[in-house]
């Protein structure tokens, strides 16, 4: 319902009867525009305001204690400290998720073969004696027979070393080769334990260098090409077959 | 920024506000300073249950009209309706000239004379502004109550105002 001014101010002055009132009032109450209209048009709000602005004169002095209750100071100190904790976690989660993967061995023992050259192996004395006693110490260590005849027969492989390393206290055998262009070759045995899973055989290109894993009965292997494009195919089909549990 | 912080900025931006209600339901500028500081230290205490900064100052108006109904008033002698005397009108002797002041100290006195629901509802909405929906929901009654209480304060200030009115059109045709 659409209310004149005039109709409006005669409410505010009072001069409607109770009924004409009511009906206002009532439009009020549904309406906000009304509403604001109603009270811009108010000749008395003005007045009483600018009487009553001017009271206090003076600002009211508050004593309000420094640091509040126990639970008022404790909200922002806690917020801090969850706001520390999470970003405690969310710098662990970071480094976790960026951190260097612990590496296995066979990503450690790819490095390290990796440094090999045609070089290194070039000077070293694969004489008859000298091999008997690397085999002797590496087949003690492993506790397991390496199979030196097979070794020193792949095609196109010339037996250099067998050298014991170590990874995490587990006996790790190196066997070194120079293929027919005097680059290093290498077949590697890690002695797991008898807990540690079988692994089918696994090609990846780590370090650079084409190499193939694969676990069995508490042994790792792994044979190691003299680059990336290396093709091992020809060992492993001889290795995995001997190297099969 | 905190809800203490908030609460706290609150408090000082809406003293003058929140005395001033103090004094209109109270009737005397030491009970609305008592009034004042209850509010701010209750508002304080419940500052966690703020969950909008826009509102801070009708929230210390109804605690500070909470704090009156429930501890203050019921322990006070001035139980009347209306105020019994005239308070402490030289509050509002500020103007420029004696015929302002006079003026302005009989609306402050008439005002403060309304019977309480009418003199807390006229302080809401004509001085601070607040909407007849907004003063309704912070005094708890319908929007129509709001209406009639400042239309029976509406009569009781015609006399006065119409009074000032020509006053003041006599001054401006000076």
């Amino acid at each position: 319902m659409k209310f004149s001014d005039e109709t409006l101010l005669a409410y505010l002055e009072g001069s409607l009867d109770e009924a004409q009132a009511r009906v206002i009032e009532d439009a009020v109450a549904e309406d906000p525009t009304l509403e604001s209209h109603l009270m811009a048009l108010d000749p008395y709000a003005p007045v009483v305001k600018q009487v009553f602005e001017a009271v206090p004169a003076e600002t009211p002095s508050i004593d309000l204690p420094v640091t509040a209750a126990p639970q008022s100071n404790a909200g922002p100190l806690r917020l801090l400290a969850v706001a520390a904790s999470v970003a405690v976690i969310a710098v662990s989660a970071t480094f976790w998720v960026t951190r260097p993967k612990a590496l296995g061995w066979a990503e450690q023992a790819a490095i390290y073969q990796s440094l090999y050259s045609s070089e290194t192996i070039a000077s070293l004395d694969n004489s008859p004696q000298e091999l008997d006693a690397q085999f002797a110490q590496a087949e003690a260590l492993l506790g397991r027979s390496l199979s030196r005849d097979l070794l020193e027969n792949l095609p196109g492989l010339d037996l250099k070393r067998a050298q014991v390393l170590s990874f995490k206290g587990k006996p790790l055998v190196q066997v070194v080769f120079a293929d027919a262009r005097g680059n290093p070759f290498a077949f590697c045995v890690i002695r797991q334990g008898p807990n540690a899973p079988a692994k089918d055989l696994n090609l990846a290109v780590l370090s650079g260098l084409a190499t193939a894993t694969w676990a069995r009965d508490g042994y790792g292997y792994m044979l190691l090409g003299g680059d990336g494009q290396t093709d091992l195919s020809g060992e492993l089909s001889v290795l995995t077959e001997a190297f099969s549990g | 920024m905190s809800t203490e912080q908030a609460v706290r900025g609150a408090i000082q931006t809406h003293s003058k506000r929140v005395w001033r209600f103090g004094l209109a339901l109270s009737g005397a500028s030491d009970v609305a300073d008592d009034l004042l500081q209850a509010t701010a230290l209750r508002a304080l205490e419940k500052h966690h249950q703020v969950t909008s900064y826009e509102r801070l100052d009708s929230w210390l108006m109804t605690i500070c009209r909470s704090i009156w109904l429930n501890e203050i008033r019921s322990r006070s002698v001035r139980k009347a309706q209306a105020l019994s005397v005239t308070p402490e009108a030289e509050l509002v002797a500020h103007g420029p000239d004696s015929e302002t002041n006079i003026f302005a100290a009989q609306v402050f006195t008439q005002v403060m004379q309304l019977p309480e629901a009418q003199r807390e509802t006229v302080m809401l909405v004509f001085v601070e502004g607040y909407s007849y929906r907004e003063a309704a929901a912070m005094l708890d009654v319908p929007i129509g109550t709001i209406m009639s209480r400042l239309s029976n304060a509406r009569q009781k200030l015609k006399t006065v105002m119409q009074h000032g009115g020509t006053d003041t059109v006599r001054r401006s045709g000076k």
